[in-house]
């Protein structure tokens, strides 16, 4: 190419690259101008459209849901299925409840989201999230005050409880001599090359903070920095660290892994794959954590995605959860329903003891959340 | 616009060049959309680098800051793993590339007319996903993989051996094994060019066949072996994916440390830190490489 031809390119190229700039910034504005600007779809109006006006299996329409991966199985909305039958809902998925949050910051069109304590909070402070409108819910009554408080943020409703469970420490009973009793577990030189993680920052400070007895709330600059410490030397032990549950259950079923930071949803699972497992009541506590849907702010599809909220709560929908993953509903009626020995176990229905000590998972502060993330990522990074 | 303004300037009277006409049919495509998808979102990823934080809309003007750069600068970790992942680019480029040159030569020199069909076998893993391939490694290295159950049949070992995989050495094999025949193409290339009359004037001064490789192929397939190194060593810098699966907690690059600000922590500002300083690095490593080496000089022009 001639230096003529080649600089009149590269300004073409300059030319080219402030144009687009220029559309994407016009479009990113057109775009954020709420299509219903805060009227016909927001709980706050008067006359909400109702419902219920057409027969809900004859309401169609489609509704995206920005969900972790597996909850888009039709056991976990069931209930929504059979009521709403000619509604497309189409899910996308999110890795991380940080992935989930960047999403939606980032201007994901989803309908509909599935946030856990720690990070419900920040969609409030954003104004990422809709307010909800309980009294159209039919479901809500059935859903514990104190489960109804968790989605309450700045004194209003934001989102509707669902999902419930434990964190704690699973181990293999044929591998691992003895129960374990401590959280300590998972950074003991004994298991060696066998112990496996979650790949979360703010998991790995929690797990410290119980050990050591440090209130999470208020970590100091020093109880981070041993905390630091602490899992860089504990990253050599492990076999591998996790990021899904889809990760974690083939390396406990293959014996590579023994003992692992988990959920109750492995627990079942593996129960259910016949490998002989435990699930430890720690000393220190167990740790409890709740989910919860929200709508997305400026969502045109308010009324569906209210109606999904709603029949999420649903009887057969939480049974589903229940007794296919161990993990809790927040419709009482569900919890009050169970009578499987297992299951009563898994839940420790039958041991308030455990529940009593359980740590639940308060909300997290954007500075806790960066410099947690921050430290995990520090220590991956040093091996 | 541009033809409009340039019609009064001193070169005017070439833009009515047919030439130059077919040259911006043909060169406007592909420079619309490589300013869409690379340029535009590299600008926004800067931009994104010098946000204080995600909070506030992402399009609104901000006050910029250099703080996330500071803050690489001073964590160590952070150095050390770009250190590192560029080392393990280096190693497994070399690696790469000198196991995809024998394989070149005997495409080109010794393979004759199945060259083709022997091409296409070696081709074949590729047409499935990359997923796929990395993760058959799993399968080969991991506890109840084939080595270790090959060996335990054998009785070589009694248990299974743990430090096969989840660690870097196995980041390293996979990456090698991924990248040999993509740094076998420009090889091939470059030995494929190579006048066949030089080996035999060659042979007729009695060069022995070691001198002919040393004197005659070798520079000659340098730009190749040069553009195959690139060609592994630019996307390994930044490789996550591999690591990700077969990497474990202690095989952990650059790349999974850029993803995770972004997909585990949601600081997308600090990941965008992360990414703009290894493009920079990696063009400066590059710059000084072809500096170095000198591409022209092993042409000999």
């Amino acid at each position: 190419m001639q230096p003529w031809r080649l600089r009149s390119a590269m300004r073409g190229f300059v030319g080219l690259v402030v144009l687009s700039l220029v559309m994407i910034a016009c479009g990113g504005g057109a775009s954020q101008a709420p299509p219903s600007a805060d009227g016909s779809v927001g709980p706050t109006t008067g006359p909400t459209p109702a419902p219920t006006a057409i027969p809900p299996d004859q309401v169609t329409g489609s509704l995206s849901v920005l969900d972790w991966s597996g909850y888009d199985a039709p056991d976990f909305w069931t209930d929504f299925q059979t009521t709403y039958p000619k509604v497309d809902v189409a899910f996308e998925f999110g890795i991380s409840d940080a992935d989930i949050y960047g999403k939606i910051k980032a201007g994901s069109q989803a309908d509909v989201f599935h946030p856990y304590t720690g990070w419900l909070q920040f969609y409030v402070d954003e104004g990422l999230v809709e307010e909800l409108d309980t009294s159209r819910l039919t479901n809500w009554g059935k859903v514990p005050e104190s489960f109804k408080k968790i989605g309450q943020l700045n004194g209003k409703q934001y989102f509707i409880p669902w999902d419930w469970g434990f964190s704690s420490v699973l181990y293999r009973t044929d591998k691992v001599s003895g129960d374990i009793t401590s959280w300590s577990a998972l950074l003991d030189p004994k298991y060696s090359g066998h112990i496996s993680m979650w790949d979360d920052g703010p998991a790995a400070v929690t797990v410290s903070s119980y050990i050591h007895g440090y209130d999470e709330t208020a970590i100091t600059d020093s109880q981070l920095a041993s905390i630091k410490q602490e899992w860089s030397d504990q990253a050599r032990l492990n076999v591998a660290y996790w990021a899904a549950e889809s990760d974690l259950v083939p390396l406990m079923q293959s014996g590579d892994a023994w003992v692992a930071y988990a959920w109750q949803g492995a627990y079942a699972t593996l129960l259910g794959e016949g490998v002989p497992v435990a699930y430890a009541n720690p000393t220190e506590g167990r740790n409890s954590w709740v989910g919860a849907y929200g709508i997305r702010k400026g969502s045109p599809n308010y009324d569906l995605a209210l109606a999904f909220l709603d029949q999420k709560l649903g009887e057969a929908t939480g049974n589903n959860l229940v007794s296919l993953y161990y993990y809790g509903s927040a419709n009482g009626d569900v919890m009050k329903g169970i009578t499987d020995a297992t299951l009563k176990q898994a839940f420790s229905v039958n041991d308030p003891a455990i529940l009593d000590k359980t740590n639940f998972t308060p909300n997290l502060t954007a500075a806790q959340r960066d410099a947690w993330t921050t430290l995990w990522a520090e220590v991956k990074a040093s091996q | 616009m541009i033809h409009a303004r340039r019609a009064g300037g001193p070169r005017g009277a070439r833009s009515a060049d047919p030439r130059r006409r077919t040259f911006w049919a043909f060169a406007l495509p592909p420079a619309v959309v490589l300013a869409m998808l690379l340029l535009v979102p590299l600008a926004l990823m800067l931009a994104l680098s010098l946000r204080e934080d995600l909070s506030g809309t992402l399009l609104a003007p901000f006050e910029p800051t250099l703080r996330h750069y500071r803050q690489f600068l001073a964590t160590p970790a952070f150095l050390r793993s770009l250190g590192l992942s560029a080392l393990t680019a280096g190693g497994v480029a070399v690696i790469a590339t000198a196991l995809a040159y024998p394989l070149a030569y005997f495409l080109a020199f010794r393979a004759g007319r199945r060259a083709g069909v022997y091409l296409v076998l070696l081709l074949v893993p590729f047409w499935t996903s990359y997923l796929l391939r990395v993760m058959a490694w799993k399968l080969m290295l991991g506890g109840e993989g084939v080595i270790n159950s090959g060996l335990l049949w054998l009785g070589v070992i009694d248990e299974p051996l743990s430090a096969l995989l989840y660690n870097r050495v196995a980041v390293i094999v996979t990456l090698v094994y991924v990248w040999i025949p993509f740094a076998m193409l420009p090889i091939l290339a470059a030995l494929g060019r190579i006048d066949i009359r030089l080996h035999e004037a060659a042979a007729d001064l009695f060069a022995s066949p070691a001198q002919q490789f040393r004197r005659i192929t070798l520079p000659l397939s340098a730009p190749g072996l040069i553009a195959a190194f690139l060609m592994v060593f630019i996307p390994t810098v930044g490789e996550y994916v591999t690591p990700l699966l077969v990497g474990g907690a202690t095989g952990t690059m650059y790349g999974n440390i850029i993803q995770d600000f972004f997909t585990r922590a949601a600081n997308w500002p600090f990941g965008s830190a992360l990414s703009m300083v290894m493009l920079g690095l990696t063009i400066v490593l590059v710059a000084i490489g072809l500096r170095v080496v000198n591409p022209r000089r092993l042409l000999g022009t």
